[in-house]
């Protein structure tokens, strides 16, 4: 069935805060040549867990990238470098929100799960559970500290009312969580109520932050973290034979959309045409892809379809890739269900082999990746990779970046839950006015 | 010509009942489900009420050994979201399709959620942990795995409900899961329906779920001054604030044609959605209710709808001061003295957070099929600073066969459905 002709939509502006830069520029160059922004964690004593390094963000100074302190007061540690990427973003297109234009103005955001934090618990902890069984007559205690700053930190909106408010967005305004896919899939929410007409311009994104005492003990639980504590920096090798799970990061990426004739028409920098969304759920379990690649196919065939393109325009493709066994297994399956015969011409790398996985960022991290590769005609590396694993013989891109013209791009998002995202970037040379 | 988007099943559980029809009494009964809570000792604290399901584990979700793996928001919303797929007879339908048909209607099925999105409760599994551990993180490291469930990242994911409805009955189609706060169970709706309309999907499981009920969210809440003492009075002179309630809502969504050829009974039609910010920041509220005049007109606009020919409006009325008095301005705005009537039902299950507008939006729905708009029992006298407000304790006839629900939120959210009754 022909799809009528839908709106365009074009990315204007791009801004990162992640584990290896504080901005797009140093993020890229970083990408590019494979370096790593993992290390022991300096943020609180991690000797004892099970993994004692992540990727963290390095030198982030808040108060001098979001100069509202009332703002700030509010702000958790993934909303600060929300904020941060998000101003980085509107400032590079050139554009924000005005009085007259505000209410066109929408923001889609994946943020992280919630947690309470460590110390905020070991408040609760002290009047509430000395003995380690909740009674909820300690927080009647008159000198229980309960603080509604903190309250209002934890809403699972809070990042969202803090970026409307900060920016004078007005009119649709959304938060989404489907784990590590909810960057992309706040991403393609945003495509959507663009070519429905609900908004003509948008700030998409994602951002979170688990490395704290109780985000990284859900995952060391889990035992989904690589545990080469003494190997940080090679940790996260995707696809490689070796790999024993993912590295945590944190951080934030943003995008500007807006609708391509007003973007044509007001002489923008277009980095790329955000082409296609598809969406699928796995319904395998809980945190693992099914080994055939049935979910995250579906996915990719829905994107590719809702950009009106097909395998033979894809150039690169920026992979979930999260170093463990059965997610890089899954994909690499669903890529090559997908891509067929054409599998071996198409450049793969999972840029969390640098970053390490930014969970609910790291679909709208990746995305801004792939607008910067379609730019700049290079794919970057998928660093530390030594062993080939027959089950991802894909054609990764190793050791050197890969210069080549990339007429569109793929980025996957696979989560826990099962619910998978893909969006197609296109090069704007490609794309008929 | 575009083919309408209709509702074909509805699930709700939530204090005042584990059916439409079990809650439809009580809202004509005109009895409140806000009682003295349970789930904890109320002797000391200065809210004594809420609205708690009275449904086990057990009956809320029968598979026992799914209880281990989920939390309670998640019972409510399987339980509500399998309940409107059985209501519209999807899952028997597609089993007797040929096998060979089943996976592809499988792809084109897609679930979109509505999540509360965490409890402070999850956190409280580190608790003997922390008194193991006296302050000293290495130690609360390294005893981690001893002493808390390897199972506890999984328990407490905020996409749970999207992920187990979906396992156990193989929709995997377009989804989403929604954690925008109170707006989450309308929006899962919206979305939804855009969804089926722009072909993603052929039908779409929408559900809106939360347990704000704990005591660190009455702490909160009282603290901000957002509680009342008993059952809420929206829009009254003497309103003093909220009650927590608890549950879920699901609406099963799909178009027209498709109904009518398997022979589905049709509750309503969605017509269109609005959806604005007031960017006020977390808990501030634009003082001229301009985020809900904003979103009724983008909804109106969007459905095709003439504000005449609304026949009721089904009001967030969480019983605050500020929030009733900004959108009572906010519908004026819109509606001039020609007001349809106006209700809301928070006084009867109390404010369910992240399901709140999808719980008010299946009852709305059973109100245009019965053609009673049920009055607001815990109504003292009309707020003088409203009035004329047409809100009362009686129940009214509405004025034709379209509602307008008005659903607010957290980071000046405002959203607003236009829905049809069944024709």
């Amino acid at each position: 069935m022909a799809k009528p002709p839908q709106r365009k939509i074009a990315v204007t502006g791009l801004g990162l805060v992640t584990p290896v830069g504080n901005d797009v520029a140093s993020t890229w160059s970083a990408l590019l040549e494979g370096r790593s922004g993992a290390a022991p964690i300096t943020g609180f004593d991690a000797s004892g867990f099970t993994t004692t390094f992540g990727a963290e963000v390095k030198g982030f100074d808040p108060e001098s990238a979001i100069p509202d302190r009332k703002l700030l007061k509010f702000a958790s540690k993934s909303h600060r470098f929300a904020l941060a990427a998000a101003s980085q973003a509107l400032a590079d297109a050139g554009i924000a929100p005005t009085e007259p234009d505000s209410h066109r103005w929408g923001l889609a955001v994946g943020a992280g799960m919630l947690s309470v934090g460590y110390e905020d618990l070991r408040v609760v902890h002290r009047y509430a559970a000395p003995d380690g069984r909740f009674d909820a007559d300690g927080l009647m205690d008159p000198d229980f500290p309960g603080n509604p700053l903190a309250f209002c930190r934890w809403q699972s909106n809070a990042g969202q009312a803090l970026l409307t408010k900060q920016f004078g967005i007005r009119g649709y305004a959304t938060s989404v969580h489907t784990a590590c896919a909810s960057g992309g899939q706040a991403i393609g929410t945003a495509l959507k109520v663009m070519r429905r007409g609900q908004c003509d311009f948008m700030l998409a994104g994602g951002f979170d932050s688990m490395l704290n005492p109780l985000g990284i003990s859900g995952f060391c639980l889990l035992g989904a973290l690589s545990k080469d504590n003494d190997n940080p920096a090679g940790a996260s090798r995707p696809f490689d034979a070796t790999r024993n799970g993912f590295v945590l990061g944190e951080g934030a990426g943003f995008l500007v959309l807006e609708d391509w004739e007003r973007a044509v028409a007001r002489g923008a920098r277009i980095y790329a045409e955000l082409a296609g969304d598809g969406n699928s759920l796995s319904c395998y379990r809980i945190t693992d892809s099914p080994p055939d690649g049935n979910g995250p196919i579906q996915a990719i065939e829905q994107a590719l379809g809702d950009a009106g393109i097909t395998t033979g325009d894809v150039d690169y493709v920026n992979a979930h890739g999260t170093s463990t066994q059965m997610n890089d297994r899954s994909e690499c399956a669903a890529l090559k269900a997908v891509f067929a015969d054409r599998i071996g011409e198409v450049r793969v790398s999972s840029t969390k082999s640098s970053m390490g996985h930014l969970i609910a960022a790291a679909g709208a991290v990746e995305a801004v990746v792939c607008c910067l590769a379609i730019r700049d005609g290079v794919a970057p590396v998928n660093a530390n990779h030594a062993t080939p694993d027959p089950d991802c013989d894909v054609n990764l891109v190793l050791k050197e970046p890969a210069k080549m013209k990339i007429r569109a791009a793929l980025s996957n998002s696979l989560g826990f839950g099962g619910s998978n995202s893909s969006l197609v970037f296109r090069n704007p040379e490609e794309v008929q006015a | 010509m575009s083919d309408p988007i209709v509702f074909t099943g509805s699930g709700i559980v939530c204090g005042a009942g584990g059916s439409v029809a079990e809650v439809w009494d009580r809202l004509e009964r005109g009895e409140t489900a806000v009682r003295t809570f349970t789930q904890f000792d109320p002797a000391k604290w200065p809210v004594q009420v809420a609205s708690e399901v009275q449904l086990s584990a057990r009956e809320l979700v029968s598979d026992r050994k799914l209880h281990k793996t989920i939390g309670r928001t998640d019972l409510f919303g399987i339980y509500a979201a399998e309940q409107a797929l059985a209501d519209s007879g999807l899952p028997a339908h597609r089993d007797a399709l040929p096998e060979s048909e089943q996976e592809a209607w499988n792809d084109r099925t897609g679930l979109v959620v509505g999540s509360g999105g965490g409890n402070y409760h999850s956190n409280y599994d580190y608790l003997p942990l922390m008194t193991e551990a006296q302050g000293e993180l290495p130690r609360f490291g390294q005893e981690l795995g001893n002493l808390v469930t390897p199972m506890w990242l999984l328990r407490n994911l905020p996409n749970n409900v999207l992920c187990h409805v979906g396992i156990r009955g193989q929709y995997k189609g377009t989804n989403a899961c929604i954690t925008n706060q109170c707006s989450g169970g309308v929006l899962a709706v919206a979305e939804a329906a855009w969804a089926i309309r722009n072909g993603e999907a052929d039908r779409i499981t929408a559900a809106g779920h939360d347990a704000p009920f704990e005591p660190e969210m009455v702490y909160y809440y009282h603290k901000l001054g957002l509680m009342s003492g008993s059952a809420p009075r929206p829009f009254g002179a003497g309103r003093d604030g909220t009650v927590f309630g608890e549950g879920a809502a699901s609406l099963v969504l799909e178009r027209e044609s498709e109904a009518r050829a398997r022979g589905a009974k049709v509750i309503g039609e969605f017509l269109g959605f609005g959806c604005c910010n007031e960017a006020a920041g977390i808990v501030d509220l634009a003082p001229d209710g301009n985020g809900v005049s904003r979103a009724i007109e983008e909804a109106l606009a969007s459905a095709g709808v003439a504000k005449e020919e609304v026949g009721f409006i089904c009001a967030h009325g969480n019983g605050n001061r500020a929030s009733d008095a900004t959108e009572a301005a906010g519908i004026r705005r819109v509606f001039g003295d020609d007001l349809p009537p106006v209700t809301a039902f928070k006084w009867a299950y109390g404010h369910l957070i992240a399901a709140s507008g999808i719980v008010d939006l299946v009852m709305a729905l059973e109100a245009l099929r019965r053609g009673v708009v049920p009055g607001i029992a815990t109504l003292d006298r009309v707020d003088p600073a409203i009035a004329p407000f047409p809100v009362s304790r009686e129940a009214a006839k509405p004025r034709g066969n379209i509602a307008l629900l008005v659903c607010r939120g957290f980071g000046g959210m405002n959203v607003s459905l236009v829905v049809r009754g069944e024709r």
